[in-house]
C-alpha cells in the first residue's frame, strides 16, 4: 500500500517527524518498504495567469507571453504548444532554483524573458512534460505551487501482512496509529442519502450466490459530468500510484484507497433489462455460463466459465464480480447517469478466478484478503457526497441492498491475567479497553470466561459490577478467570480468539516493554569449543589415535628428554602423596608419556602409528599455577595403510610438515616465521616451529636416536624415524578467535596459469623463491606451487631443478597473452637477477 | 581434361579417407584438400589463366568440389568421433572384487567420544560448557561445597595436595563454585574435566579420572527437574528403552541428595553379572544443591534453588561400550582404539 503522509494526516495527527512516523508504524507491526521524500519547491514558483500570448516571428512555436502572478505584470518567453492567453499556470520567478535547472534572466530570439511557464516535469511533480501546468480557471494568483500540489509530501511504501485487510486503506492505519500513539481518529462526517422517492429511474438487483457474494449494494445517481477530476483528487491518486482517469472512476479508486472497500460504477443507460416485462436497467450476481464471453476494461476478451461470478445485466456480463469492469457498460465522457456498486464478494472466489484469468487488479488484492460486508452502505454514501460534490448529480432511490444473511455480531473475553501468562507482564484493564476502543472494539461488561466466541447479546454472561476506570487491577489476578468482553469490530475478520486480541494489545503497548525475564550470560567459551573439536576432528581424520595419560609423570623421564635440572626444579609442581615416584609430578610434558605409548604398541606389532593427546599441562611460574592445553603427536612408520594400489612410503619429513601446515590452513593461521627449535631430544637440523605475530604456534622435529634409547626404543633396529609435533592448543585457540569467513565476489575472469622450469642452487630456499615470485606484480601472481622437483642425473651438484604453476588474475580484466608475457618474462628476469637462475 | 582432374581429386580424397585412422590424420587430409596451399585452392588459382567465358562453369565445378569434399571430410570425421565414443563406452576387462582405495581414519579416545556425547545432550537442553582449573585450592574444593572441616575426603589418602599448598580437584564441582562467584542466575552449566583422588587403579577406579558436572540455579527449580534432566540424558545415551529411578544418599554439596541408577544396559534389569544381579546401574550423583552453599555464593535461597549432578566419564564408556576394566581405558593400546573408529562421534 503506497501512502502520502499528506493525506493520512487528514485523519490523525502525525508525530512531528518522518522517522517518529516510521518507527511507530514497524513497532505497531506495518513495515515501511521504501520512503520518498517529495521535497518543496521555492516559494518563488507560484500560480500566474496569462494575460495575453503573441507568437514570436520567424519562431515555430515560442510566444511571448504578459503575466499576473499578483504583483506586477511580467513578460516571458514560453515554448510550450498549450501556452494560451487566460490559462492559469505555474510560474517560476526569476532565481527560482528548480530540480534541474535555476531559472534567470534570459532574451529569447531578441525578446526579454522574466522567468519561466512550467510543465510538472520540470518542476519534479510528475513525468508530465506534454505542456504547461493548467490549473482550473477559478484558481487565485499568486499563491504557492506547493500549497496546489499540497508539498512537501512523504510517500511511504507499506507492507501490509495479509491478514490484515483493514490496514489496505487509509482509515485502517490512521486507526491503527491512532490507537498506538493515543491520539483521536478523525473520520470524514458522512451524511445519509435517502434518494428522491419520485425518481423514475428504477433498478432490478437480482442476487443469484449470497454464497459468494453475501452481500451486493447499489446507487443510482442521474445528471452528473463526467469530466477530468480537480487537481487534489489527482493529486492524491498519483501520490498513492493510482493514474487519474475521469471523475466517477477517480473519486470510486479514492473512496477505496481511503476505506480499503473497493467500488465499481457502470453507466445506467448502458444496463441492458432483462425483458420488457421488467423494463428497468438490471444487475443479476450470478455464476457465469460456460464459455461466456467478456470483454473487459482493459480491452480484452476473457471466456469464463461456471466458476467465475459476474456482475450481468439482463443479457450479458457487465462485470467480473471484484475483479475488473466491463467495457460496455464503462462510464464514458457521455455518461450522465451511474450505478454505484458497493459490495462484498467471498475471498476464494475472487482469487480463482484473478488466478484463473490472470487479471490482479486493486480491488481483487483487497477482495482476495476478506472483507467485511457491514460497512457497504457507509462506503457508498461517501463516494455519493464527493460524486455530488465533484460531478454534480443527484441520488435516486434509497440504497438497493442485497443482504440475505447479515453478519452476527462477534463477542470475545480476554483475561488481563491471561495477557500476564502470554506476555510477560501485567496490563491493567483500563488500558486494555483503552487500546481496544481506539481500534474500534466496544467494550460490553466484565464477567468470568468463556472460551467459544459469542455472537448473540443474550448469550453473555452475567456482568459484574466493576468500573474499569477506578477499580483495583489486582482483582483481575486474584480471579485470574476474570474477563473483559468486547464486541469486535466487523472489519477486523482477522480477530476470532482471545490470542488475537491479546497479539493486539502487546503489539499497541509495544513490544519494547515485554520484560527480559531471563538474563542467561554467555558463559561457555564456543569459539574454543569449535576449535577444539576441529582439531581433534582433524586428527583423527588424518589417521591418528588418541591417546589419554594421566597428569602425573616421573620427573627422571624429563632429564631423559636432556632437560636442564634446574629448569625443571623452577616449573615442576611436586605431589606430596604420590602413589608411586614415577607419578610424582604434574606433567610439563606429554612427550614422554607418548613415547610410552608408543613403545606399548610397537611391542604388540604395531609398526605404523600416529598417536596423538590433546591435553593439559601444569607447571609453577614463581607462585602461580600455569595449566594450558596442548596437543602433542608422535609419527612413525609407513604413511598409509597397505593397499595394492597405493605406493606405501615412510612418514618423512614433508608428510609431517603436511600435517602440521594442514591444521594451520584449516584454521586460517598465517604463519609469518618459522626457525629452530633447539630442543635437546630432536635432531638439529630437522625441526621447525611455526610462529604467527611472534606467537609459538607448532613445532615439529625428528627425534634423536639418543632419546629414544632412554625410552627403551631402539631407532637404529626399528628403521624408522620418530616424529614429534606439538601444538600450542590455547595459542591457536586466541589467534583464530576473531577469524571470519566471508565471502569474496568471484573473478569475472578466468584465471591464467604459466609453467616455468629451471635450475636453481640447493642453497636457496623455496619460500624465499615463492615470496619474491609474488612480489613481481602483487596483484597480477595470486599464487606460486611448486609441482616437480628434482635432483640427480642432468643437473649439477649441488643443483635441483624446481617446477612451478604460477597463477594469474586479473580481477578487473581479461589477462592478454601480451600481458601474461610480461609478467612472466619480468619474473625469469627477476630470478635470473637474484639467483644466477638457470632456465629450462 | 579439368572435369578429369576434378574426379582425380576427388578419387584421391575419398582412398585417402579410407586410411583414416584418427583426428590427426582428419586434420591433415582437411589441410591437404581445403586448406590454404591445397589442391582445390590451387585449382582457383588456375582460374585466372582461363578464358573469360569458361571461368563461370569451371568456378561452379570447383565449388561443386569444394562442397563434396567437405561432406566427406565431414562426414568421416563423425564416424571417427562416433567409434572413439562407442570404444570408450563399450566393456573393460576390470576384476571388481579387488578393493577400492580407502584411506581409513584413526580414532577418538573413547572417553573423548563419551564426553562429547555428553556435552551434545546437554547443550541440547540448553546447557552451557565452563572449565576452570585442574589445581584448586581448599576452599573452591572442600569450604564452598559445604564439606566439614574433619570430612574424611579431605584426607591424604583421599584427595592428592601440592607441594606448593594446592590439591587437585576431587570432582568439577569447583567449577559450578567459580561460575557463581561470577555470573548471577539463572545458570544452567555442564563442566566436563579432569578429577583426582588417591584410588589405587582397579577394575572400577583410577586416580585421574574424567566427570561432567551439572549445575543448575533459577527460580522455581525442584527435584522434579532434575529428575527429567537425568532421565532425558539416560535415554538419550542409553536408548529409550532405558529405565531410571532415584534413591536417597548424601553429598555434602545438597539438601536432599540422590543417587540415579539406570536399569541394567546388560540385561535390561533382569539380573546379570555387570548390575551384580541387582537389574540396576549406579549412573549419577545429583541432589539439590545446599541453601548454605547458595547462601555462601550471595545467592539468595529463597528467590532461587538449584540442583546439581555428577557423572562420571569412565562409567558410562565402560557401560555404553562394555568395557570390562577401567584401566582398559589407559592403557592406549591402538587396537583397542580401531574399535572406535567408526563411532558417530
Ligand atoms: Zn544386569
Amino acid at each position: 500500500m503506497i501512502v502520502s503522509t499528506r493525506w493520512l494526516s487528514k485523519y490523525i495527527d502525525l508525530p512531528e517527524t518522518l522517522e517518529e512516523l516510521v518507527q511507530t508504524l514497524t513497532f505497531t507491526g506495518i513495515e515501511v518498504e521504501a520512503i520518498q521524500e517529495i521535497s518543496a519547491l521555492p516559494e518563488t514558483v507560484v500560480t500566474a495567469r496569462i494575460l495575453n500570448s503573441e507568437k514570436i516571428p520567424g519562431t515555430e512555436h515560442l510566444q511571448v507571453c504578459i503575466i499576473d502572478y499578483g504583483k506586477e505584470p511580467l513578460q516571458v518567453v514560453c515554448g510550450a504548444p498549450n501556452c494560451r492567453s487566460g490559462l492559469i499556470t505555474a510560474f517560476a520567478q526569476v532565481g527560482s532554483k528548480l530540480p534541474e535547472m535555476e531559472i534567470k534572466k534570459t532574451i529569447i530570439h531578441s525578446v526579454e524573458s522574466a522567468g519561466m511557464l512550467c510543465s510538472e516535469k520540470e518542476l519534479g511533480i510528475s513525468d508530465n512534460h506534454s505542456g504547461i501546468i493548467e490549473l482550473p480557471p477559478e484558481t487565485p494568483v499568486g499563491i504557492s505551487i506547493n500549497e496546489i500540489y499540497e508539498l512537501p509530501d512523504n510517500i511511504l511504501e507499506l507492507e501490509i501482512t495479509p491478514n490484515r485487510p483493514d490496514l489496505l486503506g487509509y482509515i485502517g492505519i490512521a486507526r491503527d496509529l491512532a490507537a498506538s500513539l493515543n491520539k483521536r481518529l478523525k473520520l470524514p462526517s458522512i451524511n445519509n442519502y435517502p434518494g428522491e422517492e419520485d425518481s423514475s429511474l428504477h433498478l432490478t438487483l437480482i442476487l443469484q450466490e449470497p454464497q459468494k457474494c453475501p452481500r451486493y449494494t447499489a446507487r443510482i445517481i442521474d445528471g452528473i459530468s463526467v469530466k477530468e477530476s480537480p487537481l487534489w483528487l489527482k493529486n492524491a491518486l498519483i501520490k498513492s500510484g493510482l493514474r487519474p482517469i475521469n471523475n466517477i472512476v477517480d473519486i470510486t479508486n479514492y473512496v477505496m484507497l481511503e476505506t480499503g472497500q473497493p467500488l465499481h460504477a457502470f453507466d445506467y443507460h448502458k444496463l441492458l433489462p432483462i425483458n420488457q416485462e421488467d423494463p428497468h436497467p438490471a444487475i443479476i450476481v450470478r455464476r457465469a455460463k460456460a464459455a461466456e464471453e467478456f470483454i473487459a476494461l482493459d480491452g480484452n476478451k476473457y471466456l469464463l466459465d461456471e466458476e467465475d461470478l459476474v456482475i450481468a445485466d439482463g443479457q450479458r456480463p457487465s462485470a467480473l464480480a471484484g475483479i475488473i469492469g466491463g467495457k460496455d457498460t464503462a462510464i464514458s465522457n457521455h455518461t450522465t447517469t451511474i450505478v454505484l456498486e458497493s459490495a462484498n464478494f467471498s475471498p476464494s472466489t475472487i482469487r480463482k478466478s484473478s488466478l484463473r484469468h490472470k487479471i490482479s487488479t486493486d480491488s481483487s488484492y483487497r477482495f482476495e484478503r476478506h472483507l467485511s460486508p457491514a460497512y457497504l452502505e457507509m462506503v457508498s454514501n461517501r463516494a455519493l457526497e464527493l460524486i455530488i460534490n465533484v460531478a454534480g448529480g443527484r441520488v435516486c432511490n434509497e440504497l438497493y441492498d442485497a443482504y440475505p444473511v447479515p453478519q452476527k455480531p462477534l463477542f470475545l473475553a480476554v483475561r488481563p491475567s491471561r495477557f500476564e501468562e502470554l506476555i510477560g507482564y501485567k496490563l491493567d484493564a483500563s488500558l486494555i479497553n483503552n487500546y481496544l476502543q481506539s481500534l474500534g472494539f466496544q467494550y460490553i461488561l466484565c464477567g468470568l470466561w468463556q472460551k467459544e466466541p459469542i455472537n448473540e447479546y443474550k448469550l453473555l454472561p452475567q456482568a459484574m459490577e466493576l468500573d474499569l476506570e477506578t477499580s483495583d487491577n489486582q482483582i483481575f489476578f486474584e480471579n485470574p478467570q476474570l474477563a473483559l468482553y468486547f464486541l469486535v469490530p466487523s472489519y477486523r475478520v482477522d480477530i476470532t480468539r482471545e490470542a488475537d486480541i491479546i497479539e493486539e494489545l502487546a503489539r499497541l503497548d509495544g513490544f519494547d516493554k515485554i520484560p527480559q525475564k531471563k538474563l542467561i550470560h554467555p558463559i561457555m567459551d564456543w569459539h574454543a569449543h569449535h576449535i577444539k573439536r576441529k582439531i581433534e576432528d582433524y586428527f583423527r581424520q588424518s589417521g591418528f589415535y588418541e591417546m589419554i595419560n594421566p597428569s602425573f609423570i616421573d620427573p627422571i623421564k624429563l632429564e631423559y628428554l636432556g632437560e636442564d635440572k634446574a629448569e625443571l626444579e623452577k616449573k615442576l609442581i611436586r605431589i606430596v602423596n604420590p602413589q608411586s615416584s614415577n607419578q610424582s609430578a604434574m606433567r610439563t610434558t606429554m612427550l614422554p608419556q607418548l613415547l610410552d605409548n608408543l613403545l606399548y604398541n610397537l611391542n604388540h606389532s604395531e609398526r605404523n602409528l600416529k598417536l596423538m593427546e590433546m591435553g593439559k599441562l601444569y607447571w609453577k611460574d614463581g607462585n602461580k599455577n600455569c595449566e594450558t592445553l596442548h596437543l602433542t603427536a608422535l609419527m612413525t612408520g609407513l604413511n598409509n595403510l597397505d593397499h595394492w594400489k597405493v605406493k606405501n612410503e615412510p612418514i618423512d619429513l614433508y608428510n609431517v610438515k603436511g600435517v602440521i601446515e594442514g591444521l594451520l590452513d584449516q584454521l586460517s593461521i598465517t604463519i609469518d616465521e618459522t626457525k629452530n627449535v633447539h630442543h635437546p631430544w630432536l635432531v638439529e637440523s630437522d625441526n621447525l616451529a611455526y610462529f604467527c605475530n611472534n606467537h609459538l604456534c607448532a613445532s615439529f622435529g625428528r627425534l634423536k636416536a639418543k632419546t629414544a634409547e632412554r625410552f627403551n626404543i631402539d631407532i637404529i633396529t626399528l628403521k624408522q624415524d620418530i616424529w614429534v609435533l606439538d601444538f600450542k592448543v590455547n595459542t591457536l585457540i586466541e589467534l583464530t578467535r576473531t577469524n571470519k569467513i566471508e565471502f569474496s565476489p568471484l573473478p569475472k575472469f578466468p584465471a591464467v596459469i604459466r609453467d616455468i622450469s629451471f635450475l636453481i642452487n640447493f642453497s636457496v630456499p623455496y619460500a624465499d623463491i615463492v615470496k619474491s615470485i609474488k612480489l613481481v606484480e602483487p596483484y597480477l601472481i595470486q599464487d606460486v606451487k611448486i609441482f616437480d622437483e628434482y635432483r640427480g642425473k642432468g643437473v649439477p651438484d649441488g643443483w635441483h631443478s624446481i617446477s612451478l604453476h604460477i597463477i594469474l588474475q586479473d580481477y578487473e580484466k581479461t589477462l592478454t597473452e601480451e600481458r601474461v608475457g610480461q609478467v612472466i618474462d619480468s619474473v625469469i628476469k627477476m630470478l635470473e637477477n637474484t639467483w644466477q637462475i638457470k632456465m629450462r | 581434361m579439368i572435369d578429369d582432374q576434378l574426379k582425380n581429386i576427388a578419387e584421391q580424397a575419398k582412398i585417402d579417407l579410407k586410411e583414416c585412422l584418427n583426428q590427426n590424420d582428419i586434420l591433415n587430409i582437411r589441410a591437404k584438400y581445403l586448406g590454404k596451399k591445397s589442391l582445390v585452392n590451387s585449382l582457383y588459382s588456375q582460374l585466372r589463366n582461363l578464358p573469360e567465358e569458361e571461368r563461370p562453369s569451371f568456378g561452379k565445378k570447383v565449388n561443386e568440389l569444394r562442397n563434396e569434399l567437405e561432406r566427406m571430410i565431414d562426414e568421416k570425421e563423425k564416424e571417427l568421433k562416433l567409434q572413439i565414443v562407442n570404444a570408450y563406452d563399450s566393456v573393460q576387462a576390470n576384476d571388481l572384487t579387488l578393493p577400492g582405495v580407502y584411506f581409513p581414519p584413526g580414532s577418538l579416545h573413547p572417553l573423548t567420544i563419551i564426553r562429547r556425547k555428553m556435552e551434545d545432550i546437554f547443550i541440547s537442553l540448553g546447557f552451557q560448557i565452563a572449565e576452570g582449573p585442574d589445581i584448586e585450592d581448599e576452599y573452591h574444593n572442600f569450604d564452598a561445597l559445604n564439606t566439614p572441616e574433619d570430612h574424611p575426603s579431605r584426607n591424604l589418602a583421599d584427595t592428592f595436595y601440592l607441594d606448593n599448598g594446592y590439591l587437585l580437584r576431587t570432582q568439577t564441582s569447583t567449577v559450578q563454585v567459580r561460575t557463581m562467584e561470577s555470573y548471577p542466575p539463572p545458570i544452567y552449566i555442564i563442566s566436563p574435566g579432569r578429577c583426582y583422588r588417591n584410588d589405587k587403579p582397579d577394575p572400577s577406579h583410577s586416580p585421574v579420572f574424567h566427570q561432567v558436572e551439572g549445575l543448575v540455579v533459577d527460580k522455581g527449580i525442584s527435584m522434579a527437574d532434575l529428575k527429567d534432566t537425568l532421565q532425558f540424558f539416560a535415554k538419550a545415551m542409553f536408548g529409550p528403552e532405558v529405565k531410571s529411578r532415584i534413591r536417597p544418599h548424601f553429598f555434602p554439596f545438597t539438601e536432599p541428595s540422590a543417587e540415579m541408577d539406570i536399569s541394567c544396559v546388560s540385561c535390561q534389569g533382569k539380573g546379570c553379572r555387570i548390575c551384580k544381579n541387582s537389574g540396576w546401574l549406579e549412573l549419577a550423583g545429583a541432589g539439590m544443591v545446599d541453601p548454605s552453599v547458595l547462601e555462601m555464593m550471595g545467592i539468595d535461597d529463597q528467590i532461587y534453588n538449584g540442583y546439581a549432578f555428577g557423572i562420571g566419564i569412565e562409567r558410562i564408556a565402560m557401560l555404553k561400550y562394555n568395557i570390562p576394566d577401567m584401566r582398559i581405558l589407559y592403557e592406549n593400546d591402538v587396537r583397542m582404539l580401531r574399535q572406535f573408529s567408526r563411532e558417530l562421534i
